[in-house]
């Protein structure tokens, strides 16, 4: 017996002492993330920035929808970082849940693209920039899409997807149809959707996530879409012959943005990690390892990595932006609008 | 003395039914009068629009229809497995049971792949010559009510066999030998009196179509929009609590009301049973 209490008393001092160092800085990041590509990102980011501050760190996945709704029930409270896709991340700034951001603070934003460093007003900054253009499949649809008005065409006809108008993408179908009709889908909207409706008889389903739209491929439902260029590698890998389209008019720049909550417990250590994921040295093997389209300027990459990315300077510059506060304000009226066109 | 040490054992449950159900039921509808717009507001917006009063009527259709084709193939199926000697019996209900073993998604994605373009269904029915042309069915109100037929039918089973088994068999046989033939026994003895278990299987497969997500999110998406999925929609996407609370109440009196109506016809077809 008194061996066992012995052995008892030592594991316990022993597990005491080897969770010393983590409760000498006593301190826990918690970040609010999607939760894909786990291993890289522990492996790439958080192993390294773990010894950097001696901190723990936890984290709250799922979906933008899902996690932007807990932050908000907790008014701004429980997590430290946040990510979330740009159009998100600007209804959470309209919501009041992130704090303004001290550009002091982040040194490394001297060396990210102009475009990345402030994107929504003062708020958190991009760490990483994407495509929303048009993927196609080119064994199907043998006339190359080269605009976004080809998506009209009587050639696909029940082989569309578009995404749904809650999604990230969703209301830039509205602007492109705006466009389509020729006139700002902000001004007339009646116009705008007018031209939703002229594409419906292409559209077989609209999707919510991006692996229903991969879905959609690999069951032969759709043979085009309109897509963020981070699924496209997943889609090839599905059905090899699907291609991103080359539009005249340019893709739409999406930023993924990471912001500190108002409530957020460790503001300091929030700051320190934001500045540690923009940093060259993270943001060149983030690149490397197909995990997130570097924002940072000195990122270097050979043609075959820069493939997969929204990536260069050029390219960059040829992308088309898209105004979330007029789009966010918008949002609402054309979610019923467009479930009155889909829906009915 | 009896009826309390009823209430008292009762209490437990009772008490986590209100904290954990009741009163967050109770939250969720409060939150719906007390607008800004005046108690009503809410209300009135959602019958006001046209696609929130298509959802709803399209919920009610697919609900009843899931429920009448259970029902029916539940009914025969438990009716021939109450019938079957004892072996037989339990491999036919572990048959019934099967696909329960299986999560909803899995089931619903199951048809997916046999509803789809290039899908069973399909692919056979092109291979025979019937089609020249894949079909669509897939995002359409009849795969909808399909997949949920499919889900649906071992609970309605499972309920009326117990209710079936529950039969004594004399009273059968007096029918027969009062001259009823194997009709009329049926019509007039047996049916009357599996009544019960006709409305407890209605009420789980209305209910459970009624609300149900997964399935009309994977099969119908938003061109088949239910209630449970435009709920999601305005809760999760759209963040709007309130019009999603409205969604849930308007649920909730609906599922009530309907429950309480088919309790109500029951009564009417067997005063004895309910």
């Amino acid at each position: 017996m008194k061996n066992v209490v012995t052995t008892v008393l030592a594991v316990s001092a022993a597990a005491l002492l080897s969770a010393a160092p983590a409760s000498a800085q006593g301190k826990t990041l918690t970040i609010s993330w999607w939760g894909f590509n786990g291993e890289k990102l522990e492996s790439i980011v958080l192993a390294p920035f773990r010894e950097q501050c001696g901190c723990e760190i936890v984290f709250e996945t799922g979906n933008n929808g899902e996690r932007l709704n807990k932050i908000q029930i907790r008014n701004g409270g429980g997590v430290d970082v946040a990510y979330f896709s740009d159009s998100f991340s600007q209804q959470g700034i309209e919501a009041g849940l992130f704090q303004k951001i001290d550009p002091a603070k982040l040194p490394n934003l001297a060396g990210i693209y102009e475009l990345a460093r402030d994107p929504q007003g003062g708020y958190g900054p991009a760490y990483t920039i994407g495509r929303v253009g048009i993927v196609y499949d080119s064994t199907k649809v043998t006339t190359p899409i080269t605009s976004w008005n080809d998506l009209w065409r009587e050639d696909l006809a029940a082989s569309l997807s578009l995404p749904g108008i809650t999604t990230t993408a969703g209301p830039m179908v509205v602007m492109k149809a705006g466009e389509h009709a020729g006139v700002d889908a902000f001004a007339d909207p009646d116009a705008a959707f007018a031209a939703v409706e002229a594409l419906k008889p292409n559209v077989v389903k609209n999707y919510n996530t991006g692996s229903e739209m991969i879905n959609l491929f690999s069951t032969g439902e759709v043979s085009a879409a309109i897509a963020q260029d981070f699924t496209l590698g997943q889609i090839q890998a599905a059905v090899p012959t699907v291609v991103w389209a080359e539009l005249a008019e340019g893709s739409i720049a999406t930023l993924n943005t990471v912001n500190i909550p108002t409530g957020a417990a460790e503001p300091e250590l929030a700051y320190e990690f934001i500045n540690f994921i923009l940093s060259p040295e993270i943001q060149q093997q983030l690149a490397e390892q197909g995990v997130d389209a570097p924002v940072n300027t000195s990122v270097t990459l050979t043609p075959e990595q820069a493939a997969l990315w929204t990536y260069g300077a050029d390219l960059i510059a040829g992308l088309q932006r898209i105004d979330y506060v007029q789009m966010n304000a918008a949002k609402s009226g054309w979610v019923d609008r467009w479930n009155e066109i889909f829906g009915m | 003395m009896k009826r309390f040490a009823g209430w008292t054992l009762a209490s437990p449950a009772t008490l986590l039914i209100v904290v954990f159900l009741v009163l967050p039921v109770l939250a969720t509808i409060v939150t719906t009068f007390t607008t800004p717009g005046g108690p009503f507001a809410t209300y009135a917006a959602f019958f006001g629009s046209g696609f929130r009063r298509t959802v709803l009527w399209r919920t009610v259709q697919v609900s009843l229809a899931t429920t009448a084709v259970s029902l029916v193939i539940g009914f025969l199926t438990a009716y021939v497995v109450s019938r079957s000697p004892g072996w037989l019996k339990s491999i036919l209900i572990i048959a019934a049971v099967f696909p329960l073993l299986t999560g909803v998604v899995v089931r619903s994605f199951a048809w997916l792949i046999i509803l789809g373009k290039n899908g069973i269904l399909n692919s056979t029915l092109l291979k025979l010559g019937l089609i020249s042309e894949p079909l669509t069915m897939l995002y359409t109100q009849g795969a909808v009510v399909v997949a949920m037929v499919y889900l649906f039918v071992p609970l309605m089973i499972l309920t009326l066999v117990g209710v079936l088994e529950g039969i004594p068999d004399d009273l059968i046989q007096a029918s027969a030998s009062l001259g009823a033939k194997p009709a009329a026994t049926f019509m007039q003895v047996t049916l009357p009196l599996a009544v019960p278990g006709l409305i407890v299987g209605a009420v789980l497969v209305f209910t459970g179509s009624f609300t149900s997500y997964a399935t009309p999110q994977l099969l119908g998406g938003e061109q088949v929009m239910m209630m449970g999925t435009l709920m999601y929609q305005q809760a999760m996407v759209t963040f709007d609590w309130v019009a999603a609370s409205t969604i849930a109440a308007v649920m909730v009196v609906i599922t009530i009301a309907i429950v309480l109506l088919m309790t109500r016809v029951a009564r009417r077809l067997n005063p004895m049973a309910v």
